[in-house]
């Protein structure tokens, strides 16, 4: 019983932060910029009669108190209308619902790859400390921290351009339903720039885990009492280092998140990232408060997600 | 870990507290690296900032049009004969200021909401952190997107984009220690002997906390730099004719089949800036903090 209840618990403090969050994205995209009408229109509002202007303010909500202005942008919110985007004159639902599914294959197929290069070279440093194993292990996490990812992307996709004349993103994006091939292609490079950085974080984390559990004395006793090295490895050694790893994996996790921005603009892949961006261009507010807004939601729902594994990770914390 | 848990009294522990904090930071191997890498990046930045470039940072040259490295150009020129390397200095400058600004925002603001949300009741705490964990529940480049489209995109506008969502970091980060220090002896004996909250904070608490505080400051200076790069490199930085380091990124996309410098004397400058300040970040860990010295 108490797990359903530390699980609707955990789900009311999510709504109150998600509640926190709309409240700030609100504050910033609806009342500092002053009137959202005129910012959409940019030079061109001069050109309409004063009756449309009404028209548009009303649609808007402008001159409305800014509570008010809230409260149904948020009741509209909730019940599904998220606003017609001001550029593509589309229900900024359908414009999500056709970016999502690629950000979140590319944020898939990149937090795979990170937990490879983290765990993998990490677990390799850790077992063979001061060697060259591990001084690789270093060489790699000093530069996945160091190198933004927008700077790897960009000459990852300069040098796959020009060298070897191979961009796969030149091509119209496919789903990975039509065409998993040219999909996969297209989505690998920017995950792989990604996971560099995720990555790096991870192995510093797993280093530093499998060191401390390897010196404790449960794990000595294994290795006096013969355990194969596999089971050593894996049984003693990582998974009493899982823990750190599924924390840090959470935290990257934003990381990952504000990547995708970078990346899909640089290799062309048509996800909410490079939705954002357009969005902010083009002054595009109704896109931007509800996508800023999805990618909180996603944002806090796996940290909720990430929280709930500890106690399947670790026994030790299922007693509480 | 193990190993400086076992560290006997009077030994290398006591000969670095006594030496003063720059001392034992340059006796920190990062921390040397850092003081070192993070000192030259700053000189360099000044002097792009103050001018002092070998050329005019936006100075065309017809005559020398993509010219690649030379002793008369570090790092080559640009489609409009420009000197790569100057335009990365004055660049680096304004990333620096910019950096320096914005940790000066989240640093200031942070520090008081953890200190406060430390040190006083339970109420204020709890209001405190339930704000924070809101904007944490936005992840901070889009955070800053969100702050910069607002504003526009002038060099305090940048700046408060990137300080903001990072205030909630100072405030976690700085809240912990102010909590344990609250029960500790000495301010429980200052409470004791009279000594106003204030002076309780800026005398006991402050000090005690610096070193937190220093870390986290130099580890948001790397994050900023990037977080400054990343919002010129699409375009939301402070506009031409000020060089910045994100937008030569950006430029050198079409120009680095062709000339590869341009692409790699920004980035370089942005990588260089990052690392330094992060060794200077873990050497100060690592002197602040004799838990982890070893590492």
């Amino acid at each position: 019983m108490n797990v359903f209840l530390s699980i609707a618990r955990r789900i009311l403090s999510i709504l109150v932060t998600l509640f926190g969050a709309s409240v700030i994205v609100f504050i910033i995209l609806r009342v500092l910029p002053g009137n959202a009408v005129s910012a959409a229109m940019g030079t061109s509002e001069g050109l309409l009669t004063r009756a449309q202007i009404a028209a548009l303010d009303r649609y808007y909500g402008v001159g409305q108190p800014a509570v008010q202005q809230y409260f149904s942008w948020l009741h509209a919110t909730l019940t599904g209308n998220l606003g017609v985007s001001l550029t593509y004159r589309e229900s900024v639902s359908t414009l999500i619902g056709s970016t999502l599914p690629v950000t979140l294959e590319l944020a898939f197929f990149s937090m795979v790859l990170g937990l490879f290069i983290g765990v993998g070279f990490g677990m390799w440093s850790a077992l063979h400390p001061g060697r060259w194993q591990d001084n690789l292990g270093q060489a790699v996490s000093v530069v996945g921290l160091a190198v933004p990812g927008f700077i790897l992307a960009q000459v990852l996709s300069v040098y796959m351009a020009d060298k070897f004349h191979y961009f796969p993103s030149s091509l119209n994006f496919v789903g990975f339903f039509t065409n998993p091939w040219l999909n996969f292609q297209q989505i690998i490079f920017p995950a792989l720039v990604l996971s560099l950085g995720i990555g790096a974080a991870i192995l510093r984390t797993t280093r530093g885990a499998v060191l401390e559990v390897k010196s404790l004395n449960f794990a000595r006793t294994a290795l006096g009492k013969g355990v194969s090295r596999s089971a050593y490895i894996w049984r003693h050694l990582f998974l009493n280092s899982l823990t750190a790893v599924v924390t840090m994996s959470g935290i990257q996790l934003g990381y990952l998140i504000g990547g995708t921005v970078f990346v899909e603009q640089i290799f062309v892949l048509p996800g909410m990232g490079r939705q954002m961006i357009t969005a902010i261009t083009d002054r595009d507010y109704p896109v931007l408060q509800s996508v800023t807004l999805v990618f909180a939601a996603g944002f806090v729902i796996v940290n909720m997600l990430v929280d709930l594994t500890y106690s399947l990770v670790d026994p030790r914390t299922r007693k509480r | 870990m193990s190993e400086s848990t076992t560290i006997p009294p009077g030994s290398d522990e006591d000969v670095v507290r006594h030496r003063g904090w720059f001392a034992a930071l340059w006796h920190s191997r990062d921390g040397r690296r850092g003081v070192i890498i993070v000192g030259v990046v700053l000189v360099v930045g000044l002097m792009g900032l103050w001018g002092l470039t070998p050329y005019a940072a936006d100075a065309q040259n017809p005559a020398s049009v993509l010219k690649g490295i030379s002793f008369s150009h570090p790092m080559g020129t640009d489609q409009f004969g420009r000197d790569v390397f100057s335009q990365a200095m004055q660049g680096l400058g304004v990333s620096l200021e910019i950096a320096f600004l914005s940790v000066l925002i989240a640093g200031v603001i942070g520090t008081i909401g953890g200190i406060v949300a430390g040190f006083l009741g339970k109420w204020t705490s709890a209001m405190i952190m339930r704000m924070t964990d809101m904007m944490f529940a936005i992840p901070t480049i889009l955070f800053a997107l969100a702050i910069v489209t607002a504003l526009g995109f002038g060099i305090v506008d940048s700046a408060i984009a990137i300080g903001v969502p990072w205030i909630p970091i100072f405030v976690r980060v700085v809240r912990s220690p102010v909590l344990a220090l609250r029960e500790s002896d000495f301010v429980r004996a200052g409470r004791v002997l009279g000594f106003s909250r204030l002076r309780l904070l800026w005398r006991h608490i402050l000090p005690n906390v610096a070193g937190v505080i220093a870390v986290q400051t130099s580890l948001t200076l790397s994050w900023a730099i990037v977080a400054e790069a990343g919002l010129s490199f699409l375009g939301l930085g402070p506009p031409p004719p000020t060089a910045s380091l994100g937008e030569m990124v950006n430029n050198a996309g079409s120009l680095a089949g062709v000339a590869w410098w341009t692409l790699w004397g920004p980035s370089l400058v942005i990588v260089i800036a990052v690392i330094g300040f992060n060794f200077l970040g873990d050497g100060l860990r690592d002197t602040s903090d004799p838990r982890t010295r070893t590492r």
